[in-house]
């Protein structure tokens, strides 16, 4: 499994006659765009914008953040599962525009406050990744007699055609950089000796109930699953796609296709410092015997398919999905593998007694993610793109926002810098 | 910089056990530790006020204690407060933090102390505090003191305060948000790296154990009990009357099952949103087990369901919240006679 990214950077996004690419300019044929993302007949209509950073905007509520990317002819394709057939992930050559996202906006009325919103200025966006790209954001309209969940799957697959059209314009054109990501796997040799080291990562939490069409792991909804190995590739070639539901934190595709642990394991992996033996995607329980289905059959993975030495754990959501990280790293150091885990912010009390819920002395490498007592009074923006009416008047205004509700800023995926400390 | 200084009966030189009733003193000026801690102190700043009180006067009558120090502490217009250092000697720690507390909260001037971590008075004011670690020696008297006014003086220009290690308190027990430079990925990696490699590593939270619980004694004669259910699945009436929140609930309720068999899923609703509550929307039964526990009433093996349950959200609850809930239901509880109580959860 050979995974190759051809990187071409992006400093600059524009409409224009047709879609290319000159140089690190990208020109987009917006009439061109518009047919793609149209000609699925569930989508009544779509607003597109192209958004600058450090402009003076605010966007909201993003339903998704993807990196364009396109796969040449003969390798695997494009998010299988959903753009296609099921076929493995993670082979041959991706084409990326670096710099660039397509932000999708979740076009229906907000049931409660808005919770996912790109600030592209001010105080907030310093310290989100997203607000340094450039973005094509749209909103698309489904047709109005459609079935919620059949709106949320038409709009979520139209960012992921308009990000894969995008990127074909890379074919062809010379990358600044091409990235080859080194074999990995419990069986590659040349790592002898190096601690073997696998990820474990949730993707979905089944305290919430998943859409009929949802489309987290190549097209499947996550119901019914059970954890599953997985190559490193796979995450980060359109194997996984985010949930229409924001985890606590945050997790978009834009941070599967940029995995943080996987590339951080990767770079680790190249410099010689440990061997990358693979991952298994796994999801949070519904009830006790869910969860020790889930986290029993991932730490078996973890220790007898991958025979790992450690092993780095992330969750997806908030309680539950934390007791079930945490007891999967408690079986695998029961088996030897030692671990750390990674989890989200939830002491509302600012109490270190209520940060953790589980008390596992083995489970003793503990990676503390921030949210909760950081937010910022961010100023009126002259320019607001909303998904629907509502929002826009509640972004277009000066307001307080949680770290938690600003995309790139609390993420589950391992992208934040947001920490909390003990004093 | 004004400061006033409490110190007790020993370091304010009037004499030692013999003299620990002595009641609360005025000095102008510093006396005795005063004197190196207003050294540490520099330019500009002075002790105004030192005022010493006897151990057992200060624990003994600790509210009128409190009083007078706040009328002498308004009255000398301080801009910090300085208690101690009191390292092991437990009642000086006790008054200290009292004061320090109260000194804050009362008239909102920065306030600091010093104590050894056994000292019973870190148990009582570590959270509200910062309270230098003293250890347990009066000869690190210098560095003790240069630890509180480094801390004072940053408490009265309200500057950030560094970590326990970096400034030298004991950890508060609370947690602050912070932005560093490596991603959570790569912290993630790092830490689990030294651990597999045996190098020693700092896990960013440490997990709290909470003294056990003693079991009660077992009721005696469950036909004669009177029972009743509490849940944290979040059941309550639609509409939910009492606004309870679907996530770190303040709120519970109390509501009525008199005259009921069954729970008709149409009547209630769920304030929950960590679990999937499809099944309990669909038979609410079987969360709040009414209709088994009338059977059981029935055939006398329980002798009375108590006619209300008790319902509220148990989500992402701070435990500060959930203690004071948890004392309140077992108020009403007690209050109507309950014998036993059957909690459910989700």
């Amino acid at each position: 499994m050979r995974l190759q990214l051809a990187r071409h950077p992006i400093t600059e996004l524009r409409w224009g006659d047709f879609t290319r690419l000159d140089n690190t300019t990208l020109e987009v044929d917006q009439d061109e765009l518009r047919g793609i993302i149209q000609g699925d007949q569930r989508i009544e209509s779509v607003d597109l914008q192209l958004v600058r950073p450090g402009e003076n905007c605010r966007a909201g509520p993003v339903l998704d953040i993807i990196e364009p990317r396109a796969k040449e002819p003969d390798a695997s394709p494009d998010f299988p599962g959903v753009l296609s057939s099921p076929a493995i992930a993670g082979r041959g050559t991706s084409h990326v525009l670096e710099g660039a996202a397509v932000t999708v906006l979740d076009g229906t009325p907000p049931k409660g406050p808005i919770r996912s919103v790109l600030e592209m200025s001010g105080p907030a966006s310093e310290h989100s990744p997203y607000s340094s790209l450039q973005h094509v954001v749209m909103t698309p309209r489904a047709q109005p007699d459609l079935a919620g969940h059949a709106a949320l799957n038409a709009t979520q697959t139209a960012g992921l055609k308009a990000a894969v059209y995008l990127a074909q314009a890379g074919f062809g054109q010379t990358p600044a950089m091409t990235e080859t990501f080194r074999p990995v796997g419990p069986n590659e040799p040349g790592h002898e000796g190096l601690p073997r080291v696998a990820y474990v990562g949730q993707i979905f939490s089944r305290q919430q109930t998943a859409e009929v069409g949802e489309q987290v792991l190549y097209g499947l909804n996550t119901n019914g699953m059970l954890p599953v190995l997985m190559h490193p590739n796979e995450w980060l070639d359109g194997a996984l796609v985010a949930s229409y539901r924001t985890s606590v934190g945050g997790a978009e595709t834009y941070f599967y296709q940029n995995h943080p642990i996987i590339t951080e394991l990767y770079r680790r992996h190249d410099a010689g410092e440990l061997n990358f033996v693979g991952t298994v995607a796994t999801i949070s329980g519904l009830d006790n015997e869910d969860r020790d289905r889930g986290t029993q059959i991932a730490a078996h993975l973890t220790k007898w398919s991958l025979n790992a030495d450690a092993a780095v754990l992330t969750k997806y959501g908030g309680g539950v999905p934390h007791a079930d990280m945490a007891e999967t790293a408690r079986l695998l150091e029961n088996t030897g593998v030692r671990t750390s885990v990674m989890v989200s912010d939830m002491s509302r009390d600012r109490r270190v007694e209520s940060a953790l819920l589980f008390n596992f002395p083995e489970v003793d490498a503990i990676v503390y993610c921030g949210g909760n007592d950081t937010s910022w009074v961010v100023p009126p923006v002259e320019r607001v793109i909303a998904g629907n009416p509502d929002a826009a008047e509640t972004l277009s205004v000066s307001h307080t926002i949680g770290a938690s509700a600003v995309v790139g800023v609390a993420n589950s995926q391992g992208a934040t810098h947001l920490r909390s400390v003990i004093y | 910089m004004r400061v006033v200084h409490y110190i007790n009966q020993f370091f304010g030189g009037i004499g030692g056990e013999e003299a620990a009733g002595s009641h609360l003193e005025e000095r102008s000026g510093a006396v005795g530790p005063g004197r190196l801690l207003e050294q540490l102190l520099g330019e500009g700043s002075q002790i105004v006020t030192t005022l010493i009180c006897g151990d057992n006067f200060a624990v003994e009558q600790q509210d009128d204690l409190t009083a007078a120090v706040l009328d002498k502490v308004r009255d000398a217009n301080a801009d910090l407060f300085v208690a101690g250092p009191c390292f092991e000697a437990g009642r000086y720690g006790m008054a200290s933090g009292a004061l320090c507390v109260a000194v804050h909260s009362e008239l909102g001037i920065p306030a600091v102390t010093a104590m050894h971590e056994e000292n019973p008075g870190v148990d009582l004011y570590r959270e509200p505090l910062y309270i230098v670690d003293s250890g347990a020696n009066a000869s690190a008297m210098r560095e003790v003191l240069s630890k509180m006014v480094n801390l004072g003086q940053k408490l009265s220009a309200d500057e950030r305060i560094g970590s326990p290690i970096e400034e030298g308190y004991i950890t508060r027990g609370l947690i602050r948000d912070a932005f560093v430079d490596q991603t959570s990925a790569e912290r993630l990696v790092g830490m689990v790296m030294d651990k597999v490699n045996g190098n020693p590593f700092e896990s960013e939270m440490v997990s709290t154990s909470f003294e056990p619980i003693p079991v009660p004694a077992a009721v005696q004669d469950m036909s004669k009990a009177k029972v009743m259910i509490i849940t944290d699945g979040g059941l309550v009436p639609t509409g939910n009357p009492d606004k309870i929140e679907g996530m770190a609930a303040t709120r519970w309720g109390s509501y009525s099952i008199e005259g009921k068999d069954s729970l008709d899923g149409d009547d209630y609703e769920i304030s929950h949103g960590g679990y999937d509550p499809r099944h309990v929307q669909e038979d609410p039964d079987r969360l709040v087990p009414l209709d088994a526990l009338r059977e059981m009433e029935k055939e006398g093996a329980i002798g009375e369901l108590h006619n209300e349950f008790i319902s509220t959200s148990g989500l992402a609850n701070p435990l500060s919240n959930t203690r004071r809930m948890g004392k309140e239901m077992v108020e009403k509880v007690k209050a109507e006679g309950v014998d036993a109580v059957i909690l459910t959860s989700t």
